[in-house]
């Protein structure tokens, strides 16, 4: 594990431009129980075009910390900027409920473990939903583009079909072209891999990268240290602390001796 | 048991459901007749591979029938096109899901507001006060600007209730919708839809956990695609699924009119009686003298057992109850034998039965002669 010692005194390229701030990011829940520490307090800046692996054991905290960075959730203290592409930067934790839903539906996707599709829906309705929902574009141009999001992840044949009728690492497939509706600079996806097979994950792995190959952020949230290799950016997580942070790299990182 | 006073909402008549397969043809449905009445809570339970979300699927027109037909409000959904039933579905059903299905970049209260948007329903400047109203009913309304991965997975599963009555529907559809929570969070989706029954929805939910069933009005045993006969699941309950089933098959239905004699006393039975609908007597009837009533047997209740358990002729008369006629649902001699080798318990539970109703019987006899 000498590759998550940090390196993050390189910088990243000029067209690389620091994306996400967090600071002293802390996340405390009011229980029946008591007083639960999720996040101690968490630094990281992620750029542009990076692949965050956030990898942690069951409980080390990197749900909350995706739900702090989409703003699922409130922040107890600390802060989480973005810098959009217009050079503006907002601190999403100090905005109102409908700029927050408008900020998320415009940057943000979203991938869970257990993709979410609706069963009554066809695939290129499930990937309109939202496309309708932002009211941004006409029912006509919403299908073309659902089809050409299917088509990014190669299933434009199964366009008409019930998710019923498809693969686990198929219905995850849709549920990526789903959180590309809106064309969102970041993704996030907790665990995508993590009701697949080793075979079916190198698919989801394939079309990140090509999704990374054309400028968008991913932040992966895994368990499972195997895929440490795959990410362009390691952030190691325990007991709601980075304990490792390989820093930024253009390229997925070797393994060194 | 079907409320006769009420509409059926949903009919399913002669239901079958063939997949192919890599393997050959696999049946899922092999022919299922079923009324559901406005206001009932149905559990449809069944073990795994049974058939019980393939029923549901129909229900829903998530998979279409090979053949027989389904009626939700009196409309055969397969005979519309598949937009007519999409829009249909999204105004008549809630659907709620086992992994929720919601969607993940959309809060709460955005998820509610989907299908109002979806299918047009109240108008855009009354959905978020309506989706709000829902949250508020299943208490998260603190929540609501939060997205699904910030809540608990019962909360998730409220979230996703609340959704399903957004179009006000009058029919809410679960399959297994406790099936991914813990037993707190179960109880308290279960809570959510006892509500639901008491505003007038009717529900019907697949379940493999049985102790959901004592919550609901209704349950239906789904085994190897068919609908296990609602009698037989009250009268014998200590049979396995697939006795049941055999139970079944081997049923012999009957109608009686309201007062008629099934049984006289003293005649041979070779027949095994469950009450299927209405109310029996057992009388007995001595040459001079008044009736003596032995017992009112209710629906689920049986009666024949102690002849053909015990031997010998009717013990007394049995007639329909004046008030009405009486269905009845027969076992043959052979099969009820076959039954009761194949389940000690049943066989344990019924001769216990026919010990206490030799010891009425006689007693009554005895003061009858004293009579």
């Amino acid at each position: 594990m000498n590759t998550f010692l940090s390196s993050s005194s390189a910088r990243p390229a000029n067209n690389h431009k620091l994306l996400i701030q967090l600071s002293e990011v802390a996340k405390v829940y009011n229980t029946a129980a008591g007083d639960f520490i999720a996040l101690k307090g968490i630094n990281a800046d992620i750029y542009a075009g990076e692949f965050v692996g956030v990898i942690g054991k069951s409980g080390a905290g990197k749900s909350t910390l995706l739900n702090m960075i989409t703003g699922a959730d409130m922040i107890s203290s600390g802060e989480v900027i973005f810098n959009a592409s217009d050079g503006k930067s907002v601190s999403i934790h100090k905005l109102s409920e409908n700029s927050l839903a408008v900020w998320r539906g415009r940057n943000v996707g979203i991938i869970h473990q257990s993709f979410q599709l609706l069963p009554m829906l066809n695939l290129v309705e499930n990937i309109m939903l939202p496309l309708d929902f932002s009211g941004r574009y006409k029912r006509r141009v919403s299908k073309e583009l659902a089809i050409e999001l299917l088509k990014l992840v190669e299933l434009e044949d199964h366009a008409y079909k019930l998710p019923a009728y498809i693969s686990g690492g198929q219905k995850q497939r849709v549920a990526i072209a789903r959180s590309l509706a809106n064309d969102p600079p970041i993704i996030v996806a907790d665990e995508p891999t993590g009701s697949l097979d080793t075979l079916t994950a190198e698919t989801i792995f394939e079309i990140f990268e090509k999704l990374i190959e054309q400028g968008r952020t991913i932040i992966m949230v895994t368990h499972d240290n195997n895929l440490a290799p795959r990410f362009t950016r390691r952030l190691l997580i325990a007991d709601g602390l980075i304990t490792a942070d390989s820093g930024f790299h253009l390229a997925p990182i070797q393994e060194q001796r | 048991m079907n409320d006769t006073t009420s509409a059926p909402v949903i009919q399913l008549r002669q239901v079958v459901k063939r997949f192919k397969t890599a393997a050959g043809e696999y049946i899922g449905l092999r022919g299922v007749d079923v009324d559901i009445m406005a206001g009932q809570f149905v559990a449809i339970v069944g073990k795994s591979g049974s058939g019980k979300s393939t029923m549901l699927n129909m229900i829903t027109g998530i998979d279409h029938p090979t053949s027989g037909e389904v009626l939700v409000n009196g409309v055969n959904i397969y005979k519309m096109s598949e937009s007519e039933r999409s829009l249909f579905r999204g105004h008549n059903l809630g659907i709620v899901f086992q992994f929720f299905q919601l969607l993940p970049m959309l809060t709460l209260l955005e998820n509610t507001m989907l299908p109002m948007d979806y299918c047009n329903a109240f108008s855009p400047s009354e959905r978020p006060q309506r989706a709000m109203e829902l949250l508020k009913m299943v208490g998260l309304q603190e929540h609501a600007h939060k997205l699904p991965a910030a809540v608990s997975s019962g909360q998730q599963q409220a979230a996703a209730i609340a959704r399903a009555m957004a179009t006000d529907p009058p029919i809410i559809v679960a399959d297994e919708p406790t099936g991914n929570l813990d037993s707190r969070s179960a109880e308290e989706i279960i809570n959510l839809f006892n509500q639901l029954v008491l505003q007038g929805k009717t529900i019907i939910l697949v379940t493999h956990d049985a102790s959901i069933t004592k919550r609901t009005t209704r349950t239906l045993i789904i085994a190897d695609g068919k609908i296990i006969d609602e009698t037989v699941a009250q009268a014998l309950p200590l049979l396995n699924h697939n006795q049941m089933l055999k139970v079944t098959n081997s049923l012999e239905h009957m109608e009686i009119a309201a007062g008629a004699t099934i049984i006289h006393k003293g005649e041979h039975i070779d027949y095994f009686f469950m009450i299927a609908q209405g109310e029996v007597e057992v009388v007995l009837q001595p040459p001079k003298g008044t009736e003596v009533t032995l017992a009112r047997l209710r629906e689920g209740e049986f009666f024949g057992e102690v002849e053909l358990v015990h031997g010998g002729n009717s013990i007394a008369n049995v007639r329909a109850f004046p008030d009405g006629p009486v269905k009845l649902v027969a076992l043959h001699r052979k099969e009820f034998t076959e039954m009761l080798v194949g389940s000690p318990l049943t066989e344990e539970a019924l001769s216990r039965i026919v010990q206490a109703r030799l010891v009425q019987n006689r007693s009554a006899d005895r003061k009858k002669r004293w009579w």
